[in-house]
C-alpha cells in the first residue's frame, strides 16, 4: 500500500464579507496516496475551488483558515511563511485553475512562463536544461517545440490548456491540482484533453486532484473521490464503490440526474431546488431542503453530521447513512 | 514588426502632408492676411522685398502658392526671418531646438517614469494609508491649473528659498567669455545621453538571454558600474572635462523646470496606471504567477506592470500632442529660449517666417514622438505585433 502524500485534516475556512461568514470549507477530511487519481465533486459554490485554493495556501485575502491542517508530505502548509510556501508551490504541489485559458500572461511567451517556474525552483539550471525539459512535457502532453515561442492569443483553446498541463509538470511536483480543467472548452476538445489528463497520471504515476461538477468525469478520471455539498463531505471513499453503492441521498441523486456512466439506463431524475446560502453556517443536514426522502429525524433534530465508515475506505455522513 | 513600421511611417507622412497644408492656410487666414502684411511692413530692406514676393509666390493663386510652400519646406527654405534679419527662420531654429529636445525629452521620460512607477506601487499597496495620501496629491497635481502651480513653485523654490535661479536660462556672467556657445554643449549633452541610454538599453537587452536570474541581475549592475565610471571619466578627460562647467550650468537651471513639470505630468500616468494594474492583479494569471512561487516583486513588475503598461503608453502617445502648447507655457514662465518661445514671440510680433516654420517644426517633433511611441507600443504588445505579420 503506497503512502499518503496528501492528508487534510478537519480543514475549516470562512471568507469573511460584509454579509458575515460564508462558511466554504467545513470540517474537510480527506488523503491523497501517492500515484493515485483523487476526485472533488459537487455543485457550483460548494467550496471545491475554496478547498484547491486553501491547498496552495492561495486563498483570496478574506479568507480565515480557522482550524485543520494540511500535510503535504509530511510538511504542515497551515501556517507555513509565505517565503517557505512559495518554495513549496509548483515545486511540490502545483494546480491548473478553473479558468486555466487565462492562465497566461498575454504579453510573455509560452515557453518563457514556463521557463520562469523551473527556473524559481531550479535557479542552477542551464538555459539548454530547461528548453530539453519543456520540449519533453510538450511531447508528453501532445505539442509542438515551437509552441515555446508562440504568444498566448495565437494558440487554440486546447493548446493552451494541453500547455497549462505541460506549466503544471514543469517542476515534477509531488501532486497536481486539477480545477474543472476542461470548463471553458468544447465538448470534443474536453473529451480530449480529459484523455490526455488520464494518459499523464498513469504515465508519471502522477498523484492527481481532479475537481469537477461533472461526476460522470469522475468516474472516468479517478481511484478515489469525494463528494461535496455545501462546504461539506458528505461522502467519500473509492469511485466504484461510491458508485455501485452511493450511501448519501445527495451522491444518489447527483448519479441519478446524470446521463448514466456506469450500468443500466435509468430515467434521469432532476436536481431541484438551489443550493444553500453558505453565510453563518448551516444547522444540521444542508441537503434536508432539497432531500427527497428525508425522514423526520433529519429535519428537527441536531444531528450528528460527522462521517462514519460503511465499508472498507468508503465513508458518508451518520445520519443519512441511519436513516437512509 | 518592419512591415507596421513601415506602413505607420507612411500614414505619418500622409498626415504630415494635411498638417503643412492646413497650417499655411491657418496663417493665410490671418485677418489682413500675414503674407501681403509682410511686404508692407515698412523696415523691410528692398532687396528683402523681392525675395519675400518669390519665396511665397504672393503674386500667384492660393494653389499654386500652397505647392510652393510645400516645396519649400522640403528645400528648407523659409525665407528670412523678419525682426532677425539677415537669419533664416532655420537657423534660429536650429539654435532653439535643442534646448526644448533636451529639456521635453528629460521631462517627459522623467515623468512617465515616476509616474508609473508610483502607480504601480499605488496599485501594490492597495488599502494602505500612503496609498490614499499618495492617491489624493496626485489627484490634486492632476486637476491643479499649471500655470499657477508653475509660478508658485518658482516663487517658492526660485525666490523665497533661492536655490535656483529665476528669469535666466543661463548665468550670462559665466558665459560670457565661454570659448563656445551653449548650442555645442547642448549637442553634447544630448548625445551623451543618448548614448549612456542605448549602452543601457544594449546591455539590458543582450542580458535577458541569460538564464539563471542571479548573474542577469549581477550583469546588469556590473553594466550600470561600468556606465559610472566611464561617465566619469568621460567629464574628467579632454574636452569634456573644459566643458563641464557649463553643462553643469545648463543643467542647474533644468532642475526647476523638470521638477515643476514632472509633477504636473506625472499624475496622470501614475492615475491610469493604479487603475489599469489593479484590473491586471485580479487576472488569472497573476494567481497562476502566484502559484508558481514567483517572488513577489517579481509578479509586479513582470507579470502586472508589463501588462499595465500598454492602456499607459496608449494614452502617453495621445498627450504627447501637448508638448506643443506645453512648451509654450513651460518656456515662457522658465525663461527657457527654446521652440515654444521663438512660436509665441514670433507669432506675437508677426515675424511669420519664423513662426510657419516653427510652427511646422513642433508639428514634425509631435509627429515623430508620436510615431516613436507608436512603434514602441507595438513592441510592448505582441498581438499587434503579430497582426501586423499575417
Ligand atoms: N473571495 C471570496 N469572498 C467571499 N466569498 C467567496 C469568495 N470566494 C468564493 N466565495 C464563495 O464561497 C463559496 C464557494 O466557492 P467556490 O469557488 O469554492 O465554489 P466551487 O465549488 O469551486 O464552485 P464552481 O463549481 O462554480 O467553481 C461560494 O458560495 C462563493 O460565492
Ligand atoms: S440526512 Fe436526511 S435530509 Fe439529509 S440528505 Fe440524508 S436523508 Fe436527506
Ligand atoms: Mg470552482
Amino acid at each position: 500500500m503506497s503512502k499518503d502524500i496528501l492528508i487534510v485534516d478537519n480543514l475549516n475556512m470562512h471568507y469573511e464579507t460584509l454579509e458575515g461568514k460564508v462558511m466554504a470549507v467545513n470540517n474537510v477530511t480527506f488523503s491523497v496516496k501517492e500515484g493515485e487519481s483523487f476526485g472533488l465533486v459537487g455543485e457550483s459554490g460548494c467550496g471545491k475551488s475554496s478547498v484547491a485554493a486553501t491547498l496552495l495556501q492561495l486563498q483570496s485575502d478574506n479568507a480565515v483558515i480557522s482550524s485543520g491542517s494540511i500535510k503535504l508530505d509530511n510538511q504542515e502548509l497551515v501556517g507555513m511563511t509565505e517565503s517557505d510556501l512559495r518554495k513549496v508551490r509548483w515545486n511540490d504541489i502545483s494546480i491548473v485553475f478553473q479558468g486555466a485559458m487565462n492562465a497566461w500572461n498575454p504579453v510573455i511567451k509560452i515557453g518563457e512562463q514556463i521557463r520562469e517556474a523551473i527556473r524559481e525552483h531550479h535557479p542552477n539550471n542551464t538555459k539548454k536544461e530547461n528548453t530539453d525539459k519543456i520540449s519533453e512535457l510538450f511531447k508528453i502532453v501532445g505539442l509542438d517545440d515551437s509552441i515555446m515561442d508562440r504568444f498566448p492569443h495565437e494558440l487554440s483553446g486546447g493548446m493552451k490548456q494541453r500547455a497549462v498541463i505541460a506549466l503544471a509538470l514543469s517542476c515534477d511536483p509531488k501532486i497536481v491540482i486539477a480545477d474543472e480543467p476542461t470548463t471553458a472548452l468544447d465538448v470534443v476538445i474536453q473529451d480530449q484533453i480529459l484523455k490526455e489528463i488520464k494518459k499523464v497520471q498513469e504515465l508519471l504515476g502522477l498523484s492527481l486532484i481532479y475537481i469537477s461538477h461533472d461526476i460522470a468525469v469522475i468516474a472516468e478520471m479517478t481511484d478515489n473521490m469525494a463528494v461535496m455539498y455545501a462546504g461539506s463531505i458528505v461522502e467519500k471513499g473509492p469511485t466504484a464503490s461510491i458508485f455501485s453503492n452511493p450511501k448519501h441521498a445527495y451522491t444518489r441523486l447527483l448519479l441519478e440526474s446524470t446521463p448514466s456512466v456506469v450500468g443500466e439506463k435509468k430515467k434521469l431524475r432532476a436536481l431541484d431546488g438551489e443550493p444553500p446560502s453558505l453565510i453563518n453556517g448551516l444547522e444540521g443536514c444542508a441537503f434536508s431542503p432539497r432531500c427527497p426522502e428525508p425522514s423526520d429525524d433529519c429535519k428537527s433534530k441536531k444531528l450528528d453530521m460527522s462521517l462514519i465508515e460503511i465499508e472498507n475506505g468508503h465513508w458518508a455522513d451518520q445520519c443519512c447513512v441511519n436513516c437512509g | 514588426m518592419v512591415e507596421y513600421i513601415v506602413r505607420r511611417t507612411l500614414q505619418m507622412i500622409v498626415v504630415f502632408f494635411i498638417f503643412l497644408v492646413s497650417s499655411y492656410l491657418l496663417f493665410n487666414a490671418i485677418p489682413g492676411n500675414a503674407f501681403s502684411n509682410l511686404l508692407l511692413n515698412p523696415n523691410l530692406p528692398p532687396d528683402a522685398y523681392q525675395k519675400v514676393l518669390e519665396t511665397y509666390g504672393l503674386d500667384k493663386p492660393l494653389f499654386e502658392r500652397v505647392q510652393l510652400y510645400v516645396v519649400n519646406f522640403f528645400k528648407g527654405d523659409f525665407g528670412y526671418s523678419y525682426k532677425y534679419f539677415p537669419k533664416t527662420p532655420i537657423e534660429l531654429i536650429a539654435e532653439r531646438l535643442p534646448r526644448t529636445l533636451m529639456l521635453f525629452s528629460v521631462v517627459n521620460i522623467v515623468a512617465f517614469y515616476t509616474g508609473f512607477f508610483i502607480g504601480k506601487v499605488l496599485a501594490w499597496r492597495r488599502g494602505s494609508k500612503s496609498e490614499t495620501w499618495i492617491t489624493i496629491t496626485s489627484v490634486f497635481s492632476y486637476t491643479v491649473f499649471y500655470p499657477w502651480f508653475a509660478l508658485m513653485m518658482l516663487w517658492f523654490f526660485g525666490y523665497k528659498m533661492g536655490w535656483f535661479p529665476i528669469g535666466k536660462f543661463l548665468y550670462p556672467e559665466k558665459w560670457y567669455d565661454a570659448p563656445f556657445d551653449s548650442d555645442v554643449i547642448f549637442a553634447m549633452m544630448i548625445k551623451f545621453v543618448l548614448v549612456v541610454s542605448l549602452i543601457q538599453f544594449a546591455a539590458y537587452t543582450v542580458t535577458r538571454g541569460i538564464e539563471s536570474l542571479s548573474s542577469r541581475r549581477n550583469i546588469r549592475f556590473l553594466s550600470l558600474i561600468a556606465i559610472f565610471i566611464g561617465s566619469y571619466f568621460y567629464w574628467n578627460t579632454g574636452e569634456a572635462l573644459s566643458r563641464k562647467p557649463y553643462a553643469a550650468d545648463i543643467a542647474y537651471h533644468m532642475i526647476l523646470p523638470v521638477l515643476v513639470v514632472t509633477i504636473v505630468a506625472f499624475a496622470g500616468t501614475a492615475l491610469l496606471t493604479r487603475t489599469t494594474m489593479m484590473e491586471v492583479l485580479k487576472e488569472d494569471y497573476i494567481l497562476t504567477a502566484r502559484a508558481k512561487g514567483i517572488s513577489q516583486k517579481r509578479i509586479r513588475d513582470r507579470h502586472a506592470a508589463r501588462t499595465a503598461l500598454l492602456p499607459v503608453v496608449t494614452s502617453f502617445i495621445f498627450t504627447i500632442v501637448t508638448i506643443i502648447d506645453g512648451s509654450v507655457l513651460t518656456e515662457q514662465i522658465f525663461s527657457w529660449p527654446g521652440m515654444g518661445q521663438l512660436l509665441l514671440q514670433a507669432v506675437l510680433e508677426e515675424d511669420i517666417p519664423v513662426a510657419m516654420a516653427s510652427f511646422s517644426f513642433v508639428g514634425v517633433f509631435a509627429l515623430l514622438a508620436h510615431l516613436i511611441a507608436d512603434i514602441s507600443y507595438s513592441y510592448l504588445d505582441p498581438r499587434i505585433r503579430v497582426k501586423s505579420q499575417g
